[in-house]
């Protein structure tokens, strides 16, 4: 186990690398200039040539990576091109809200789709059944982008019940001390900022949560379907065992294992979806940093944050596999 | 078991319930308003961008500033000023007894330190922002660049409360300059206490504090008691950013916010139905037009170019895409600006008239393509704006809707775009044969729309269009401080423009902000500088 595990860790550094170099690429390869878009579109040509020069772009683009990576190696992402900004602090600070957000969406997901996958598995073919499928296909098919334009318009505009974005209340005086706010409302005893907080946390979630949770949920009952079928639940039925005791204590477990790692490549595309939840949600995170980055071709915070969510994923998948043979005795890893 | 479940399910009842009952109203007495974006910073002469620009205006005052919805300059923190008969030099008498946020007095000297940081690269609070990647593009731009390059050649403190400028010839727009934000006075202790980190701690004299910046949030301002002029009505300000259009839009509905800017054309349907909130129209500062590139020779022929002004149907294009907003614009300058030529008479929308003017240059049945000057051939592109911007909202639509206009008398055109930067290294190379931009003014003076544009000849940023003696006229304008004589000059350079149809002006675009009905006294200004002092909310 140790040795697959250091194993394991030996594959992520190729991975990475391969990642900063698409990035890199991608992101160079896209027309537009950033000198350009930095200085507006009443600058000069010999003032953008200028920033040009001393943000080395000027240089090929293959010596302009090499001294990328050797800095990132030593830990420095850059600085923002636009702000002036160290890049890695940034991340950091924006981290935490991204975090929040999907944690929460991973556990709505979880809460709501295993039951959901358990019952359409335990009573298939029945209304439940086809009712949680047809909305578990429309799950996975539904643009986040709209319904998180709808769930706020919903929620927000006419019955007004939740807040459209943000995590907190307009010049709020609540000081975070970690980012992770809905810690520190606790760690600070501020009640009413923790009710504030789990309010505006709500919408962005559920939005976030949608994808994921039609995944577990069709997940869940294929495997519960498969594992339902097995020779030693007909034997625990066979002993006369109720059908709750059956599919709860019997079956789950082991249905279960393929969830594990659908959770674990959830992950990365719970940050692709952030982006853009993050975006209509108004929320502080990483995902609508990127988005407002790319739009200002900033290199440095595009190429620092998409290199940081491929550490998590990367590092999450790695988890989830080590996970894997901790949960199932039957896994050995040699 | 049973009681666990039923105990659970009663706590997560009241959870719901406190969640959703809990009534959010912003706070009375706070100011909210909904920007697209994010500021850059909040050092206001490193700024271009219009969200920074909304929150610096609230923190600092400039010299004069623009009155009311005008572009006239008035006293802020010069109560008032004279010119020398050669217009070269101003003195400027500043207000007494003002404070910087942090208790420093603001008098000649902070004002002369402010100066000689916009203007000498050696200061050592300018070089350090060079190095940073920074750079003072206001002043670049409004006073000719730095050092011996710069119009200027002295700032004096005359006595603590006298400014003297000193300028290598006369001015013509000096005042209006210093009324953009970007000349804030700043106070000279904190810029040095914070150097390059300075945009994070702003420090003026205006009606607001600052309080705090949450990254990809919000900025907090709060009223200074102590402002020179008239008192903040509202407690606090808070500037929200809110990147999507009708996120921004469910905001204000949702009583989230006060004021937002940026609406979806379509959107203001929706804004006009809604009896909770209304629409404030900022005067036009822009215009958005269609440009000839010069090296093509079927666009060097006036008579062509005259063909496409009538071929094309300016007025059903602001009829069908401006969402009520939009004007039809007959020359560069919009109608607000002092410098606009009422007697000019427009090309009137007429393709019999457009297809005789082809035939008369050459091309009975039209063309579709075209010979660039070095005799390269290739088909026609039209190009339109991948972006939207006030001036153009639909610049796909509107492209499409000028392209089967030209079509229609036998220009025929294929419609194209790239990506929005790479779209403006092409027209500042002077790479497209024909293509739709637009231009939204700085400070209000007519010599920002034309001069900015015609006062160079043949380069490639004004697609090779070359007229010395409108550029003369435009430079003389330039130097004199008569409005009266400025005006007239103007008004001949709009009609010489109309004359040899340069270009096609194609409309002028108020911009919509909406307000929730709860806000009363937001006064907008054509060059999108206004105050928050005057916001009241109810």
């Amino acid at each position: 186990m140790r040795n697959y595990a250091i194993r394991r860790s030996f594959t992520v550094i190729p991975v990475l690398l391969g990642v900063s170099v698409l990035v890199f690429s991608f992101i160079h390869m896209i027309p537009g200039d950033p000198a350009s878009v930095m200085l507006g579109e009443k600058a000069t040509p010999e003032r953008a040539d200028a920033v040009r020069k001393q943000l080395g772009l000027d240089r090929p683009i293959a010596e302009q990576y090499l001294l990328y990576i050797g800095k990132v190696v030593r830990g420095d992402l850059g600085v923002s091109i636009v702000r002036g900004d160290p890049v890695l602090p940034d991340i950091l600070r924006r981290f935490p809200a991204t975090v929040e957000l999907a944690v929460t969406a991973i556990m709505l997901a979880l809460l709501a789709g295993v039951p959901i996958g358990i019952v359409s598995a335990v009573w298939r073919g029945s209304v439940v059944d086809s009712f949680a499928r047809v909305w578990a296909l429309v799950g996975v098919s539904m643009p986040i982008f709209w319904l998180g334009l709808m769930l706020a318009w919903i929620f927000g505009v006419e019955l007004r019940w939740l807040p459209t974005g943000f995590r907190m209340e307009a010049g709020t005086s609540f000081q975070p001390i970690t980012n992770f706010v809905i810690l520190d409302t606790v760690l600070e005893r501020d009640w009413a900022a923790l009710v504030d907080a789990l309010r505006h946390l709500v919408l962005p979630s559920v939005a976030l949560a949608t994808i994921p949770l039609a995944v577990i949920a069709r997940m869940t009952r294929a495997s519960m379907l498969e594992t339902l079928s097995r020779d030693y639940i007909r034997t625990a039925q066979a002993k006369g065992l109720s059908g709750r005791v059956v599919v709860l204590h019997h079956a789950l477990g082991n249905a279960l294992l393929p969830v594990l790692t659908v959770i674990g490549l959830q992950v990365g595309s719970l940050l692709a979806g952030a982006i853009l939840t993050e975006t209509i949600f108004s929320w502080p995170g990483i995902g609508r940093w990127v988005y407002e980055s790319i739009g200002s071709r900033d290199y440095a915070i595009v190429q620092g944050a998409s290199l940081f969510i491929a550490v998590i994923v990367v590092v999450v998948n790695m988890l989830t596999d080590l996970l894997y043979a901790a949960v199932d005795p039957r896994i050995k890893y040699d | 078991m049973r009681l666990t479940r039923t105990l659970l399910l009663v706590a997560a009842a009241l959870l719901v319930g406190s969640l959703v009952g809990w009534a959010s109203p912003v706070l009375a007495q706070n100011f909210v308003f909904g920007t697209q974006g994010e500021p850059i910073s909040l050092d206001t002469a490193l700024i271009q961008d219009g969200v920074s620009q909304k929150i610096t205006s609230q923190i600092y005052n400039t010299l004069v500033k623009y009155k009311g919805a005008t572009t006239e300059v008035e006293a802020d923190l010069a109560e008032k000023w004279e010119v020398s008969a050669d217009g070269k030099v101003w003195t400027l008498h500043i207000r007494k007894g003002v404070k910087f946020h942090d208790g420093e007095p603001c008098d000649a000297a902070a004002i002369v330190w402010n100066f000689e940081r916009w203007w000498k690269a050696n200061h050592p609070q300018h070089e350090n922002q060079i190095k940073a990647g920074q750079t003072f593009p206001y002043w670049e731009d409004q006073f000719d660049g730095f050092d011996d390059k710069s119009i200027v050649s002295k700032v004096e403190a005359a006595d603590p409360y006298t400014v003297k400028v000193t300028l290598k010839q006369p001015q013509a727009p000096f005042l209006a300059n210093l009324a953009i934000f970007a000349f804030g006075i700043a106070s000279p202790k904190a810029v040095e206490k914070w150097g390059v980190e300075y945009g994070k701690h702003p420090v003026g004299t205006g009606a607001f504090k600052f309080v705090e910046w949450k990254p990809n949030q919000e900025v907090v301002l709060d009223a200074n008691p102590d402002y020179f002029g008239q008192k903040a009505k509202v407690k606090r300000v808070v500037v929200r950013n809110i990147k999507d259009n009708s996120a921004r839009l469910a905001a204000l509905k949702a009583g989230e916010v006060h004021a937002i800017e940026g609406l979806n054309i379509d959107d203001i349907k929706v804004v006009k139905a809604d009896p909770n909130v209304y629409l404030v129209l900022r005067p036009a500062n822009n215009t958005a037009y269609l440009a000839f590139n010069f090296h093509v020779k079927e666009f060097q022929n006036k008579l062509v170019r005259q063909a496409i002004a009538h071929a094309i149907n300016r007025k059903a294009i602001v009829d069908a895409f401006y969402g009520g907003l939009g004007l039809v614009a007959k020359e560069l300058q919009p109608p607000a600006l002092w410098g606009y030529n009422k007697d000019i008479k427009d090309h009137e929308y007429d393709p019999k008239k457009a297809q005789d003017l082809l035939k008369q240059a050459g091309f009975p049945n039209g063309f579709s393509e075209i010979t660039w000057e070095d005799g390269k051939k290739e088909p026609l592109v039209f190009w339109y704006m991948p972006v939207t911007r006030p001036y153009y909202p639909s610049p796909k639509e509107i492209g499409e809707a000028m392209a089967a206009d030209l079509a229609k008398v036998g220009i025929k055109s294929q419609l194209q775009t790239v990506e929005w930067a790479n779209y403006i290294d092409k027209t500042k190379k002077g790479e497209m044969p024909l293509y739709m931009v637009g231009w939204t003014g700085d400070n209000g003076d007519p010599d920002n729309f034309v001069c900015f544009f015609f006062c160079p000849t043949n380069v490639p940023r004004q697609a090779w269009y070359n007229n010395p003696p409108l550029s003369d006229v435009l430079k003389r304008a330039a130097t004199l401080t008569n409005q009266a004589e400025r005006t007239k000059l103007y008004q001949q350079a709009e009609q010489m423009l109309h004359d040899d149809v340069a270009r096609l002006f194609v409309a002028n675009s108020q911009v919509a902000l909406v307000f929730s009905k709860k806000v009363k006294g937001y006064v907008a200004n054509p060059t999108a500088t206004e105050f928050f002092n005057t916001v009241d909310v109810q």
